[in-house]
């Protein structure tokens, strides 16, 4: 989660930071955006941005809904799981200035989130269609047992995994097919191992990354 | 009810929901669920290279699954 704070010094806006989130200063990075100097006509100000760690202390701040924005997709979600026969109850996992974070918790979960995470993509995808009449900027993330949290890790530890394979063999490998968010981590997790590249190849649904020896770079 | 489903649904889509309309038609392995809806809604049920309606068949699908039914969802216009 990330939010934007004023004071008139560093100090008082980590401060104002920190009581107004209701953590402590230990809890969060810092990053200053903009700093005014006092001068004879002006009051100093300092902007500054706080990143928080969304799996820690501050995850379950509110997770009842609390907007008209957020009313309306918990609720809408939480019907739409009933009727499809899986009922369970929606929390607000996290907020972000675009994008808002529902998890759903049932105890039908698997079927909900289904093979590779087909359902709970379909789920989100018809949620973000109703969504966008709502509020046009605003994305919406749909989650249940930490299943993408899960999945990232599996795909950055099967494409180190097939790097590492490739780098023996010295063979290019192909990985299956995934989405554009996927393979994008594929990309950036092995982009700083020197001995391989990695390229998209084929079309729409079925864009699958290759991952080549390129050989070691000392060599 | 995956009809309930496909209403709700596509009411949540279309600019017109009085026009949605769902009839069942039953066979003996596999229930067909045909989705009418106003003309110029059509597009908002499809979607983009058909991403909504396969979404809403995905959805369909998982529902039917504790059943066990086969459950087909068509489009007219």
């Amino acid at each position: 989660m990330i939010k934007e704070f004023e004071g008139r010094t560093e100090q008082e806006a980590i401060e104002n930071a920190a009581s107004a989130l209701n953590i402590d200063r230990e809890e969060f990075d810092v990053e200053i955006l903009d700093v005014s100097r006092k001068s004879l006509f002006r009051k100093g100000n300092v902007k500054i941005k706080v990143y928080i760690d969304d799996n820690g202390s501050m995850a379950d701040e509110n997770p009842e809904a609390a907007s008209d924005f957020e009313q309306k997709t918990v609720s809408y979600l939480e019907e739409l799981i009933e009727l499809m026969g899986y009922p369970g109850k929606v929390d607000i996992a996290f907020r972000e200035e675009k994008k808002l974070g529902l998890t759903i918790v049932s105890d039908h979960s698997g079927i909900l989130i289904g093979k590779k995470g087909k359902n709970l993509d379909a789920i989100q995808l018809i949620l973000n269609v109703y969504a966008g009449q709502l509020e046009n900027s605003k994305r919406v993330i749909v989650d249940a047992e930490n299943y993408r949290n899960r999945h990232e890790e599996t795909i950055i530890r099967q494409a180190a995994r097939t790097a590492d394979q490739v780098i023996k063999s010295k063979r290019s490998r192909l990985l299956e097919p995934m989405n554009p968010f996927e393979r994008r981590l594929v990309h950036t997790s092995l982009n700083d191992i020197v001995d391989v590249e990695t390229k998209s190849e084929g079309e729409g649904l079925y864009r699958q990354v290759r991952i080549i020896y390129k050989g070691s770079a000392s060599s | 009810m995956e009809k309930d489903l496909v209403v709700y649904i596509a009411k949540s889509l279309v600019d017109d929901p009085e026009g949605v309309e769902v009839n069942i038609v039953e066979g003996e392995k596999s229930t067909i669920l045909e989705l009418r809806v106003s003309q110029e809604d059509i597009g908002k049920v499809i979607g983009k290279h058909g991403r909504i309606a396969k979404a809403m068949r995905t959805i369909i699908s998982a529902s039917a699954t504790k059943t066990g039914k086969r459950i087909v969802l068509e489009i007219l216009d």
